[in-house]
C-alpha cells in the first residue's frame, strides 16, 4: 500500500501537519519546491509546520546548473517549451468557439430532446478537442525524449542520479504549489514520474494538480475578465479519474450553474474535486479513500460533499 | 416622488415623532434605481446641493416639505454611479457647506472630507478592504537629494510580503504616493492584488511633491528627477528587474500629466503607464480656458498631439464620465493607440476623486503588469 494524501492551500490555517502524522513515515522527508522558482528552497516554515528535518531537492535550481553546462540539452529544452506555447496558443483559437458554442446550447431553450442531444454532441465536441490536445502535447514529451535520449549530458546525469538516491531514500515527499507547469516540467525533466507512484506523497495546490492525470487551469474572477478553463498538459498520472481543484472557492463562479455544469461535464468521467484551505484527500495507491472539506463538481453544477469511498 | 417620502405624507404633513420614525427608518440619501433623493434636516432660509458633477450645475436647490424642517432633492441618477457631495446651508445670508449628517458614507482629500453618494448597484469592491488571510507588505522609506531639484525629497517605498533580496522585482514609480496612501487605500490594495496573484509581488515607490501645481504641469526637472535620478536611487538600493518593461509609472490628475511628460522626456524607460483623470488640457484653436497654472500643461499637450510617437509598451488610462476632463481623455486615446501602444480605457460613472481612482486600482494594476493567476496555484 503506498498511501498519498493531497491538500488545498496551506494559508491561512495550514492542515500539512494532520496529513504527516497520518502517514507516519519516519524515513527521511523530501521536498520538491520546484514550484516557487527563485524562492525554492525557502523551507523554514514547512519545517516548523512539520516539526521534522526537511531536505529540498532543489530541482529548478539544478535544472539551471544542467541547462547551463549543456547547452544542447538546454537547446532541446527551449525548443520543446517554445513548440507547447505556440500549441495552447493554437488550441486556444480552437477552443474559444468550440466551448462558446456548448454555453449558448447550455443556456438556450427548445424542446427539451431535441436540445439534449445537441447539448451531448457540444460536449463531445469539447472534450474531443481536450483529448486531441492531449495527444499533440505527448507527441512533442516523446519527441522530445526521443531526442533527449540521443544526447550525451553527464552533467545532467549526475544530478539525476543524486535526485533518484534521495528520493528513494525517503519515508516521505513533499509537493507544495507554485507554478504547476514548471513544476511538473521539473520533475520530468529528472525522471521522477515513476519514482514518485511508489512512495508516500503530500502534495497541495499545484503540486496536487502535477499528481493528476491532466492539468486543467481555471480562474472564472480573473481581473481582465472571465476565461474558460484550458487544458495544459498530462500531469504525473497517480492520481486518477480526478481534476483538481484548489482555491476552487475563489477561483470558480459557483453562482453561474450552467458554466459549472458545463464545466463538470467537459472532464467528466474525471470528478471535478476542489481542494480549499482545509481540504484533504488520502489515496491508495492513486484511489481515494477518505476525505474531508473537498466537494466534487455535479453535471447540473453544483457542490456536493465527497464521501469517502 | 421618492416613495419612502410618499409613505411619510401619506395622512398630511408628518408629526415631529413621524419624521424621527422616518429618519430612523432610513438609509441616506435615499437609493432606488435610476434615482436618488437627499434629504437634509433643520432650519435655514436655503439649502443647496453642492455635487461635484461636470456637466450639471454645481448647486442645486432642495425644496423644503410642507410643514416640515425637511429639505429634498430627488435626481436622476445612472445605476453603479458614485459622487461626493455637500450641503450648502444658507442662514441669515451666511452660506456654509456641511456634510450630510444622515449619511456616514465620507471620503477624503487633501481638501477634507466629503458626503458620498453610491448610487444603486454601486458595490466597494472587496479587494479595497482589508483582506484577514492577505499576507501584507510593508512600508519604508528614504531621503534624496535632488540635484534637478536642489532640495531633499522623501521617497516612500512599498515591499511586498516575503520580500527577498535575492529576488529581483518589477518597479512601480508612484506620483502622490502618501494621497494613494491615505485616500485611496493603496497599501490594502497592492497587499490584496499581490496575495490574489492578480499583480506579481513588486516594490512601489512612491513620491509626493511640495509644489504639484509647478512640478507636475510639464516641468523638465520633475521628469529628470523621476526619469534619471530616483531610478538610480532605487536601483541602487533595491534588487529590481533590469528591463523597461518591468518599470511602471503612474499618477492621477496632475500626477497623470507628470507620468505622461516623463515618459515622453524618457520614452521607453517606464514601459507601462497608469494615468488615471489625467489633466491633460489642450488646445485645437486659441487659447484654452482653464487657467494660467495650465499654461505648460496645454503647452506640452499640444506639442505631443502634434508629434505623437510611443512612450510605453502598455498603457492603462481611466477617466469618470462625471469629470470634465472626460473629453480630454477620450481624445489622447485614439492618439496613444496609433503609435502601436497596448491601450487600455476604462470609464466610470464617478467624478474626480481618489475613491474613482482607488475602484479602478485593479483593473489598472493588473492590465500593466498581469499576475502569474493562471498558472499559480500556491
Amino acid at each position: 500500500m503506498v498511501m498519498q494524501i493531497l491538500l488545498g492551500p496551506q494559508n491561512p490555517v495550514p492542515n500539512l501537519k494532520q496529513a504527516v502524522d497520518r502517514i507516519n513515515s519516519d524515513g527521511p522527508v523530501v521536498v520538491i519546491s520546484a514550484g516557487w522558482r527563485d524562492s525554492e528552497g525557502e523551507i523554514d516554515e514547512l519545517r516548523d509546520i512539520t516539526g521534522r528535518s526537511l531536505e529540498d531537492l532543489k530541482l529548478y535550481q539544478r535544472a539551471e546548473e544542467v541547462f547551463s553546462n549543456e547547452p544542447a540539452l538546454h537547446e532541446l529544452h527551449r525548443e520543446r517549451q517554445d513548440k507547447l506555447r505556440e500549441l495552447q496558443r493554437l488550441y486556444r483559437i480552437r477552443l474559444a468557439p468550440t466551448i462558446t458554442a456548448a454555453r449558448k446550447l447550455m443556456r438556450t431553450r427548445a424542446e427539451p430532446e431535441l436540445l439534449r442531444l445537441e447539448q451531448r454532441a457540444a460536449i463531445t465536441q469539447l472534450r474531443a478537442l481536450d483529448a486531441h490536445h492531449l495527444r499533440r502535447i505527448r507527441g512533442i514529451h516523446l519527441n522530445f525524449n526521443e531526442r533527449r535520449s540521443a544526447l550525451e549530458v553527464p552533467s545532467a546525469q549526475i544530478q539525476r542520479d543524486e535526485v533518484h538516491s534521495l528520493v528513494k531514500n525517503a519515508g516521505l515527499i513533499l509537493i507544495p504549489g507554485g507554478h504547476v507547469a514548471v513544476l511538473l516540467n521539473r520533475i520530468r525533466l529528472f525522471g521522477l514520474d515513476q519514482l514518485l507512484a511508489q512512495k508516500p506523497v503530500i502534495a497541495w495546490s499545484a503540486g496536487a494538480m502535477a499528481m493528476s492525470e491532466r492539468i486543467v487551469l481555471f480562474h472564472h474572477a480573473a481581473p481582465q475578465g472571465k476565461r474558460d478553463a484550458e487544458l495544459l498538459d498530462a500531469g504525473l498520472g497517480i492520481v486518477r479519474r480526478r481534476v483538481l481543484l484548489p482555491h476552487a472557492g475563489s477561483r470558480l463562479d459557483w453562482r453561474n450553474r450552467r458554466r459549472m455544469a458545463l464545466f463538470s461535464r467537459r472532464f467528466s468521467p474525471a470528478a471535478c474535486s476542489t481542494l480549499d484551505n482545509g481540504s484533504m484527500i488520502q489515496l491508495d495507491n492513486g484511489r481515494v479513500i477518505a476525505s474531508s472539506g473537498s466537494s466534487i463538481v455535479t453535471r447540473t453544477g453544483r457542490k456536493r460533499v465527497l464521501a469517502k469511498t | 416622488m421618492n416613495r419612502q417620502i410618499e409613505t411619510l405624507y401619506h395622512d398630511g404633513p408628518p408629526s415631529t415623532e413621524k419624521i424621527g420614525e422616518f429618519i430612523q427608518n432610513n438609509r441616506f440619501p435615499l437609493i432606488e434605481p435610476g434615482h436618488v433623493t437627499f434629504v437634509f434636516r433643520g432650519q435655514a432660509d436655503e439649502v443647496n446641493l453642492r455635487r461635484w458633477i461636470s456637466g450639471l450645475s454645481t448647486a442645486q436647490p432642495m425644496q423644503v416639505l410642507e410643514g416640515t424642517d425637511l429639505w429634498v432633492l430627488r435626481m436622476e441618477l445612472p445605476d453603479k454611479s458614485r459622487f461626493e457631495y455637500k450641503f450648502e446651508v444658507v442662514r441669515d445670508g451666511n452660506r456654509d457647506l456641511v456634510l450630510d449628517e444622515l449619511n456616514d458614507v465620507q471620503a477624503s482629500d487633501p481638501f477634507g472630507s466629503n458626503s458620498v453618494c453610491q448610487g444603486h448597484g454601486y458595490k466597494r469592491p472587496a479587494w479595497t478592504l482589508p483582506d484577514p488571510e492577505t499576507r501584507k507588505g510593508s512600508l519604508t522609506g528614504f531621503q534624496m537629494y535632488s540635484e534637478a531639484f536642489e532640495s531633499q525629497r522623501d521617497i516612500q517605498v512599498y515591499l511586498p510580503a516575503r520580500f527577498r533580496k535575492s529576488r529581483n522585482y518589477p518597479l512601480l514609480v508612484v506620483h502622490d504616493g502618501a494621497d494613494y496612501l491615505h485616500y485611496a487605500d493603496f497599501q490594502t490594495v497592492l497587499d490584496n492584488l499581490i496575495h490574489r496573484l492578480e499583480i506579481p509581488a513588486m516594490v512601489v515607490a512612491m513620491t509626493q511633491s511640495p509644489d504639484r501645481l509647478v512640478e507636475y504641469t510639464g516641468d523638465q526637472r520633475h521628469a529628470r528627477f523621476i526619469g534619471d535620478e530616483l531610478l538610480r536611487e532605487l536601483n541602487a538600493k533595491l534588487p529590481l528587474i533590469d528591463s523597461n518593461n518591468a518599470r511602471g509609472l503612474m499618477g492621477a490628475s496632475l500626477g497623470a500629466v507628470a507620468s505622461l511628460h516623463t515618459a515622453r522626456q524618457y520614452p521607453n524607460r517606464f514601459g507601462q503607464l497608469l494615468l488615471q483623470s489625467g489633466s491633460f488640457a489642450f488646445s485645437d484653436l486659441g487659447k484654452h480656458q482653464k487657467g494660467p497654472i495650465f499654461d505648460p500643461v496645454v503647452r506640452f499637450v499640444n506639442e505631443y498631439r502634434k508629434n505623437p510617437f510611443a512612450l510605453a509598451e502598455k498603457i492603462y488610462m481611466s477617466c469618470g464620465v462625471y469629470e470634465s476632463l472626460i473629453y480630454e481623455n477620450r481624445s489622447l486615446v485614439p492618439l496613444l493607440q496609433a503609435q502601436g501602444m497596448q491601450v487600455k480605457y476604462e470609464e466610470a460613472r464617478d467624478a474626480h476623486n481618489w475613491e474613482n481612482w482607488r475602484d479602478r486600482l485593479r483593473n489598472g494594476l493588473s492590465w500593466i503588469f498581469p499576475g502569474p493567476l493562471w498558472m499559480v496555484y500556491e
